[in-house]
Order: C-alpha cells, then sequence, then structure tokens
C-alpha cells in the first residue's frame, strides 16, 4: 500500500507543478497587461501556445542541442519530487536540502550545453549571464540554507516543514534576515524583470531561447514554468510553513502576486550591477542571519 | 472561449492552436512599422487575440511586412522568411508590397512581393489603420479554418520559380536552396 502510494505521489506531483506553473504562467500575462491597462490574453494562452508550439516544425542543430533541452527539463522534473507539495513528498528521504542545491544546477547548465550547439551569438551572451546570475544568487542561496539548516539541525525540508508547524514560521524565528534575503534573491531566481537579463527580448532576441523553434520552445517554456513553482515551492516551504495541499498553493500564490508587482515596477539591471546587487545586501543580510543563528544554537 | 469551439479544438488542436496563437516576427521593413507598437501596447493590445511579437523568427509563426520593400531588405526579408517554422503565414501590410504604392517607379524598392515570398493576405491603405491588423487577423482566422492559409505550401511547391524571382531581383544568393528544386519540364 504505501509503496502504491509512494508511486502515486511520484506521477501526481509533477502534475500538480506543471499545472501550477502553466497557470502562473498565464496568470503572469494577464497581470502585467491588467496593470499596462490591458484587457490582456485569455488566462488558458499559455497552453494554447504550447499546443502551437507542438504542432509546428522546430530545427535542430544536433544531438547536444536536443538532449541539453531534455536534460533541463528532467533536471526540474527531478527538482519536483524532492519539494514537499503540501504533505506530497515522493523522495522525501533522500537527501533534502543538499539535493536541491545540485540539481537546481542541471537547468542552466543543460541550456548552456544546448546552447552551445546553437552557435548564435545572441545565445552565448544569454548563456553567459545566465551562468553568472546563477553564480551570483548561489551565494545568499547557500548561507540561507546553511543557517536554516545549523537553526534546524536537520537537512530535510520535510523536517523543516514538520518543526515550523509546531512552532511558527521560519520568518518570525531568529531566522527573520534569511527570509528577507531570500525574498531578495527571489527575483533572480525566478529570472523576473530587474534580473531577466538572461532572456530579454529587446536587447539580445531572447538570449537562450533564440534558436528554440516548436517543440524545443515548448520544452523551454515547460522548464520556466516548473522552475517557476519550485523557486516559489522552496521558499514557502522553507519560510513560510507549508501547510496542506489549498493553503500552500495559496500562499504560493500570494508570493508570486508580489514577484509580478516587482516585475512590472522595476526596469532591467545590467549583468554587472546585478552582480554587484546580488553579492552585497543579500549577501551581507543572509551572512548576518548565519552568524546570529550560530551564536543562538 | 465558446463552447461551440471545443468540437474544434477536440477535432483538430494543432488548427486551432495556430490560430490563437500567432506570434508575429520583429521586422521594421518599412514606415508601416509605426502602426505596429500602439497595436501590441496599451491603446489596441494585441495580445487579447493572442498575437505577440516573438523575439526571434524561430518562434514565429506570422510575418507582417510592413510597408515598402527595398531591395536590400527584400534579402533580409526572404532570409528571415526561410528561418521561420512551418506553418508560417505571411501578410503584406500597406498598398507598397503589393503594387509598389507610392514607389511605383522607384529604382530600388520592389513591386510585387509575391513573386518573391508567398503572401497570404493583404492590407490595402496608406497607412492601414491599426483596426485593420485586427481585421487582418480574423480574416487569417477564417483562412486557417477553412484550410486556404497554405503560403508555405505553394513555396515549398513553387519554390523554383520563386528562387528564379529572387535571383533576378538581388544577384547571386549567398546562401543554399532551402527545398530540391523540381524540374519544370518533365
Amino acid at each position: 500500500m504505501v509503496t502504491v502510494m509512494k508511486i502515486l505521489e511520484i506521477i501526481v506531483s509533477p502534475l500538480v507543478a506543471l499545472i501550477v506553473g502553466i497557470f502562473f504562467l498565464g496568470l503572469f500575462r494577464k497581470m502585467m497587461a491588467r496593470i499596462q491597462w490591458r484587457y490582456g490574453p485569455p488566462l488558458i494562452q499559455p497552453v494554447i501556445d504550447l499546443v502551437r508550439l507542438f504542432n509546428q516544425r522546430g530545427f535542430s542543430h544536433g544531438a547536444v542541442f536536443d538532449l541539453g533541452i531534455i536534460l533541463s527539463l528532467a533536471g526540474a522534473l527531478v527538482l519536483v519530487l524532492f519539494i514537499p507539495i503540501g504533505g506530497m513528498c515522493p523522495l522525501a528521504n533522500s537527501g533534502g536540502l543538499l539535493v536541491i542545491l545540485y540539481v537546481m544546477l542541471f537547468a542552466p547548465i543543460g541550456i548552456a550545453l544546448s546552447g552551445g550547439e546553437g552557435a548564435n551569438p545572441n545565445i552565448s551572451i544569454g548563456i553567459s549571464r545566465k551562468l553568472i546570475l546563477t553564480l551570483s544568487y548561489e551565494v545568499p542561496f547557500i548561507f540561507i540554507i546553511l543557517s536554516l539548516m545549523s537553526y534546524y539541525q536537520t537537512i530535510s525540508i520535510v523536517e523543516i516543514v514538520k518543526a515550523q508547524a509546531h512552532y511558527h514560521w521560519s520568518l518570525f524565528s531568529p531566522l527573520f534576515l534569511s527570509g528577507v534575503a531570500y525574498f531578495m534573491i527571489l527575483p533572480a531566481m525566478l529570472g523576473i524583470r530587474p534580473f531577466d537579463m538572461a532572456s530579454a527580448p529587446q536587447e539580445i532576441s531572447s538570449g537562450i531561447d533564440v534558436e528554440y523553434g516548436g517543440k524545443y520552445l515548448a520544452f523551454s517554456q515547460i522548464e520556466h514554468a516548473l522552475s517557476l513553482f519550485i523557486v516559489i515551492a522552496l521558499f514557502v516551504n522553507l519560510f513560510l510553513g507549508g501547510g496542506n495541499l489549498p493553503v500552500f498553493l495559496l500562499k504560493m500564490l500570494a508570493v508570486f502576486v508580489c514577484g509580478v508587482f516587482i516585475h512590472a515596477s522595476f526596469p532591467r539591471f545590467r549583468i554587472e550591477q546585478a552582480t554587484k546587487y546580488l553579492w552585497f545586501w543579500p549577501t551581507i543580510i543572509s551572512f548576518i542571519s548565519l552568524i546570529v543563528i550560530q551564536l543562538i544554537r | 472561449m465558446d463552447r461551440n469551439q471545443i468540437k474544434k479544438w477536440l477535432e483538430s488542436p494543432g488548427k486551432m492552436g495556430h490560430k490563437y496563437s500567432l506570434w508575429a516576427v520583429y521586422f521594421c521593413t518599412g514606415c508601416g512599422i509605426i502602426e505596429i507598437p500602439p497595436v501590441i501596447t496599451s491603446r489596441w493590445d494585441a495580445e487579447r487575440f493572442g498575437v505577440l511579437p516573438a523575439p526571434s523568427p524561430r518562434q514565429a509563426n506570422l510575418f507582417l511586412i510592413t510597408g515598402y520593400v527595398s531591395v536590400k531588405t527584400l534579402k533580409a526579408i526572404i532570409k528571415t522568411y526561410e528561418q521561420m517554422p512551418e506553418p508560417k503565414y505571411t501578410v503584406g501590410f500597406g498598398s507598397c508590397p503589393i503594387n509598389g504604392g507610392m514607389y511605383w517607379d522607384s529604382y530600388n524598392t520592389i513591386k510585387h512581393l509575391d513573386k518573391y515570398i508567398p503572401i497570404d493576405g493583404w492590407i490595402a491603405g496608406c497607412m492601414p489603420r491599426p483596426e485593420a491588423i485586427f481585421i487582418a487577423v480574423t480574416h487569417l482566422w477564417t483562412l486557417i479554418d477553412k484550410g486556404m492559409a497554405k503560403g508555405y505550401v505553394k513555396y515549398r511547391e513553387n519554390y523554383g520559380r520563386y528562387r528564379e524571382n529572387q535571383e533576378k531581383a538581388l544577384g547571386k544568393l549567398e546562401w543554399p536552396r532551402l527545398f530540391p528544386i523540381k524540374d519544370e519540364n518533365e
């Protein structure tokens, strides 16, 4: 019985992630339209786009071009299995936060491999920006993860969610500063406006996506939806206390709406400004938080 | 979405996807492009029809030729058109691509664009209003529904003729042939 439930969870949780991620993409476009005083596309527009893209002929530039995008999609799908989604976590006992730190790098590396085969100058600019951005937000992210692990004395996310259910959210505990730092790097991890230089459509023709057409672009969009889900779900689990499925999704929606407002109100950073910002305020705040946690434990 | 469209969605999802997700290439060929910013921004909001400017021709399926086509632009237009994945739709915007318009006796513009690439529909006028683009989009929906927007098939079948015209206008082309050319005499 337990095995059947586990297999069911392994099937269901990526589906939930996919549906929620694609719904977020649609909501994103609709909300941006309403903020700009437009009517906006229907909420299911990303689904229509995906149907169209799967029916369009895509161009391949070689085997690595195909395999790289599959690798990044697979990385995102595997990552979903490690994240508790409202009490449902298929691979709860296998590594926790440490695995997430490693597997999160699969998506940028897969896209970099795939784009390298595309041999378009816009792709190389996009990849270099994406990897620099990843390098920039990983530093505060590691500090945040370290302070969480040393505060709760565990590497398992499920344990952290359980501990928050017993006492109070991490955001209102000594980990407050870590939560603030995570929220500051959230736009960079999501790739939204102040930090969307890796996929800037106006400067470098959408960067990493420029050679993708047809099903390749569809895979890229699905990967984008999944990574949107993963980053926000991680924030909700680590700092906002998880909860059962409806509560969890509502919290995700609240964080996502904040993200859309940030996207709507900021212009785009240059890449070195982004690195300067990410290595200054979020890093300092998360480092102070790490020291505070070490002192009080 | 209407309820009576559900049947159509189930019958041919690809066709309906192409209808409601037309991504247009960002490509300013002439003065007509000045009508595009109001169309895609808050004033007329093309996104509610699913029309979105795509940043690269690989992602697009709608090509708006906006305004007069000089010989130099024609080269870029052909390159861009051949980079777009099939199915793809082309709309000539303004009177210049139709018959030369006010450049009818110019020495360096192309008079009839449909000699060089296939065009699925025209918007006449100098300039057409932004509303005309929406009328064109709804006409294109009807054409896609009836299976009449077959410009890309025409291009594949008559590639020899098109290539001949292109070489007549531009001299020798430096890129290889997109499709094998059938022998006309057989």
